[in-house]
């Protein structure tokens, strides 16, 4: 009998009503999928998400622009490296204390909004950079990399402050995830408890540098952790 | 301790109390049986003469012997300055019960559900016991003093999570050693 | 090791196909009321607030069961910040477990480490220096204030007004930055130790405090005006999410919420620590308990600290700011609660001590915590858009609620 269940007897619960239960409307997976191969889950089950297909392709998702502009070189590349640079869009997800600081960041005093990063987007289809900012427990570990996963490419994820990077005051605790690095792919670590709002600006603009030198994770990027096995 | 509200909770409770009544600072204190709990409870409530009608705290103890559940209690209009510390003694740690408050206090109930989450005390009489703060399959209850937290870092990059209720070599937990007694009573 | 444990295991999401994740009706209910609330009718819905969302509580899940736009049902699930605080405390020193109180509501954190601080030296049978309890209560007042600001700027934020968010934040980098000067960190301060605070007041801090105590009444009331007379606020929060004073009791709320149902409950006046008897302020009640009312109050209490900050400036005495302890703590077996007045309610901290230098059980009431619970009773009956306004006006910070 799991824990979670304190002797309760089945039969107690079910619930007196005079209208009807109805069943709850479950959607599948499996409603609708694209064959073109280069749409999103195209041609293949669900469980596969495309950046796996693009392993499994050798493929590289550097994503430049295609069709006619291929012909033009690394010129145009550049300037959509400076496009993305400048308004990165931050995903709004502030978990701790570190995300009062990341607020305070684009608040009046220290404007992240002359960096193009004031539009804080709630939805993760509309986001680039994922700040995660306080710590990560494990309840939490599986709907952030949810959101994760929901952000279109390319994305880039910032760990802000101690415990997103290491664990930080709560590594030793039993429901904590000693540093995010062990569930997402992490660009820039931003230590601090908590880092100040300038720290916060610094390590955007390292971001930017990463971006316009195609460094970083997302080019080679793997779904999962960046952290080799046996850390 | 507030000597008028010992003696008058002495003269109202005095075969239920486990100890005399007791003090220290600004607490006054009170020891119980789980099974007292609902009148106990009650009488301080709703009696005008106690009138503790705002219930401060409500946490469980392990003391590596038995479990306790204990009870902040203050009065609300002031009848007396004290804090009322209600202990309730004696659960088994093995099947640790008591009945619940949130018939008085609605505002319990989510406190009971933490003390179950993290003891493992099933409060009888609480509509809603399951887990709040771990995930709802968890198997352990944290705070309880056989719930060993390991200083070793996790086994793998992309496992994530670590599982603290594993001891570094399980043949070495033998109970003598894994739980930390009080020497408190 | 490939054996998981928890659904929740993020490996899963990673290397496992999405259908293996719940649909949000748990099945078999664990409980009655589980069994009662997922029980869906005929035109009634479940839709999932997660744990992230714009609103900037924190990681809050609620499940709310919809018909159109009105709410039936919900139900809060909690834990998606619960960092095991009470555990870590009982294996840490005395001193190390105030360090692990800060980041529980991590907005007002000077009040989250005073309540353990005060336990503390309940079990010593200590007392501050007058000097440093003066100090405590000085900074405390300012955290509350800055406290207090940012809640301004969040309860207009979730009603949709951008602009009171950045003049909150103004405010409340001006008292952080004072904050900073005095402790060395913006905000989990760690400045308050067993025994009395950590350094005396210096140089900086006082001119920046000055500085600001001059303009800082004026500053409030422009901030309020933004607000207060709002046509578009008004209309949405008065008589929105009315606790009545039985309600508010029996929930077991405390601070702003209860005290804007009618209940003049406050731990400063009502069970006094510090330096408090000393002060003089009022307490501002008010009768109508809904979200205007909430919101009234904490404005009322930010000009009432001024007048604390100002009254204690005038009357800080001279001394030493740190009694004189030894370096290893060892209380005498015993118990101690302390409780205080945060910005939320009533923050309290209950400690065991066992004769060793480790607490063998330390218990933090938080108010954020119980206050949560009003919105399953205040929320049924609103409609969706109405959900921000009063989890705003309840002032939860999640730290704090999970610990």
């Amino acid at each position: 009998m799991p824990a979670d269940v304190p002797g309760n007897r089945p039969a107690m619960l079910t619930v007196p009503g005079e209208r009807a239960v109805a069943e709850p409307i479950r959607v599948t997976n499996t409603l609708w999928r694209s064959t073109h191969e280069t749409a999103y889950g195209g041609g293949l089950p669900p469980a596969i998400t495309h950046l796996r297909e693009l392993e499994l392709a050798n493929k590289r998702d550097d994503a430049p622009w295609s069709g006619a502009l291929d012909i033009i070189p690394t010129k145009a590349d550049h300037v959509l490296d400076l496009i993305r640079a400048n308004s990165l869009w931050p995903l709004l997800s502030g978990l701790a204390c570190c995300a009062i600081e990341m607020m305070s960041a684009a608040a009046s005093v220290n404007d992240m909004d002359r960096f193009g990063m004031f539009p804080f987007r709630a939805s993760p289809r509309q986001a680039d950079v994922l700040i995660v900012a306080g710590t990560l427990t494990t309840k939490m570990a599986g709907p952030l990399v949810r959101l994760w996963e929901q952000m279109p490419e390319p994305k880039w994820c910032v760990a802000l402050g101690d415990c997103t990077c290491s664990g930080g005051r709560y590594k030793r605790s039993y429901s904590t995830i000693e540093g995010i690095d062990r569930v997402l792919p992490v660009d820039v670590y931003i230590p601090g408890c908590p880092p100040r709002p300038e720290a916060l600006i610094y390590g955007m603009m390292k971001l930017q540098q990463l971006i316009l030198e195609r460094r970083g994770h997302w080019a080679e990027r793997r779904v999962g952790p960046s952290v080799p096995a046996g850390i | 301790m507030d000597a008028r509200l010992a003696r008058r909770l002495d003269a109202r409770f005095s075969d239920r109390l486990l100890r005399p009544v007791t003090g220290r600072h600004d607490e006054t204190e009170v020891r119980i049986a789980p099974s007292e709990v609902p009148e106990v409870m009650r009488t301080l409530h709703d009696d005008p003469e106690f009138g503790f009608t705002v219930l401060a705290d409500l946490c469980g103890v392990d003391t590596g012997e038995v479990m306790q559940v204990v009870y902040h209690l203050w009065t609300e209009p002031a009848v007396t300055r004290d804090w009322l510390r209600v202990i309730v003694d004696g659960l088994d740690r093995d099947d640790p019960r008591c009945p619940s408050v949130t018939f008085l206090w609605k505002g319990a109930e989510w406190q009971e559900r933490e003390t179950y989450d993290m003891f493992g005390i099933v409060f009888e009489g609480n509509r809603d016991l399951r887990r709040i703060y771990m995930p709802p399959d968890y198997t352990s209850f944290p705070l309880r003093k056989d719930f060993y937290l390991a200083d070793d870092a996790a086994r793998g990059a992309g496992e994530g999570v670590r599982h603290m209720e594993q001891m570094a070599t399980p043949a070495a937990a033998t109970r003598s050693n894994t739980v930390r007694r009080a020497k408190i009573s | 090791m490939t054996q998981t444990y928890s659904k929740d295991d993020p490996t899963l999401l990673v290397d496992s196909p999405a259908a293996l994740i719940d649909s949000i009706q748990p099945f078999p209910p664990r409980s009655e009321r589980e069994a009662e609330f997922y029980a869906v009718r005929d035109g009634e819905m479940l839709i999932n607030l997660g744990p992230q969302h714009p609103s900037t509580h924190g990681v809050l899940r609620v499940v709310l069961k919809i018909e159109g736009e009105k709410i039936i049902d919900l139900d809060p699930v909690l834990g998606y910040l619960h960092r095991g605080v009470e555990k870590l405390c009982e294996n840490a020193d005395y001193h190390q477990a105030i360090c692990y109180t800060d980041p529980l509501e991590y907005i007002s954190s000077l009040f989250m480490e005073l309540a353990p601080v005060m336990a503390f030296e309940k079990l010593l049978d200590l007392e501050a220096p007058r000097r440093a309890q003066y100090i405590r209560v000085l900074t405390c007042e300012l955290n509350r204030v800055a406290s207090h600001a940012l809640f301004m700027g969040w309860l207009a934020l979730d009603l949709g007004g951008l602009t009171p968010l950045l003049y909150a934040f103004v405010e409340r980098d001006e008292i952080v930055e004072m904050l900073a000067a005095q402790t060395g960190q913006r905000m989990l301060f760690n400045y308050f130790r067993i025994g009395g605070v950590n350094g005396d007041l210096n140089h900086d801090f006082m001119s920046r405090l000055g500085d600001w105590m001059s303009r800082a009444l004026k500053q409030v009331e422009a901030n309020q005006r933004l607000l207060n007379e709002n046509e578009i606020f008004l209309k949405r929060t008065k008589g929105l999410g009315v606790v009545d004073r039985d309600t508010a009791l029996r929930l077991g709320m405390t601070g702003p919420s209860l005290r804007a149902s009618g209940v003049p409950y406050d731990v400063r006046r009502a069970h006094p620590y510090l330096v408090y008897p000393e002060l003089a302020f009022d307490v501002p009640t008010r009768e109508e308990g809904d979200t205007y009312a909430r919101y009234l109050i904490r404005l009322d209490e930010i000009k009432q600290s001024i007048h604390m900050i100002d009254q204690c400036l005038h009357k800080m005495p001279d001394g030493p700011v740190m009694a004189k302890i030894p370096r290893l703590i060892r209380p005498r077996p015993g118990r101690a609660f302390a409780a205080i007045e945060s910005p939320r309610g009533q923050y309290a901290c209950y400690a065991i001590s066992d004769g060793t230098d480790q607490p063998f059980r330390m218990h933090l009431h938080d108010p954020s915590f119980v206050n949560l619970q009003a919105m399953g009773v205040v929320l049924p009956g609103n409609l969706i858009a109405d959900t921000m306004a009063i989890m705003a006006s309840l002032d939860p910070i999640m730290g704090g609620v999970d610990k």
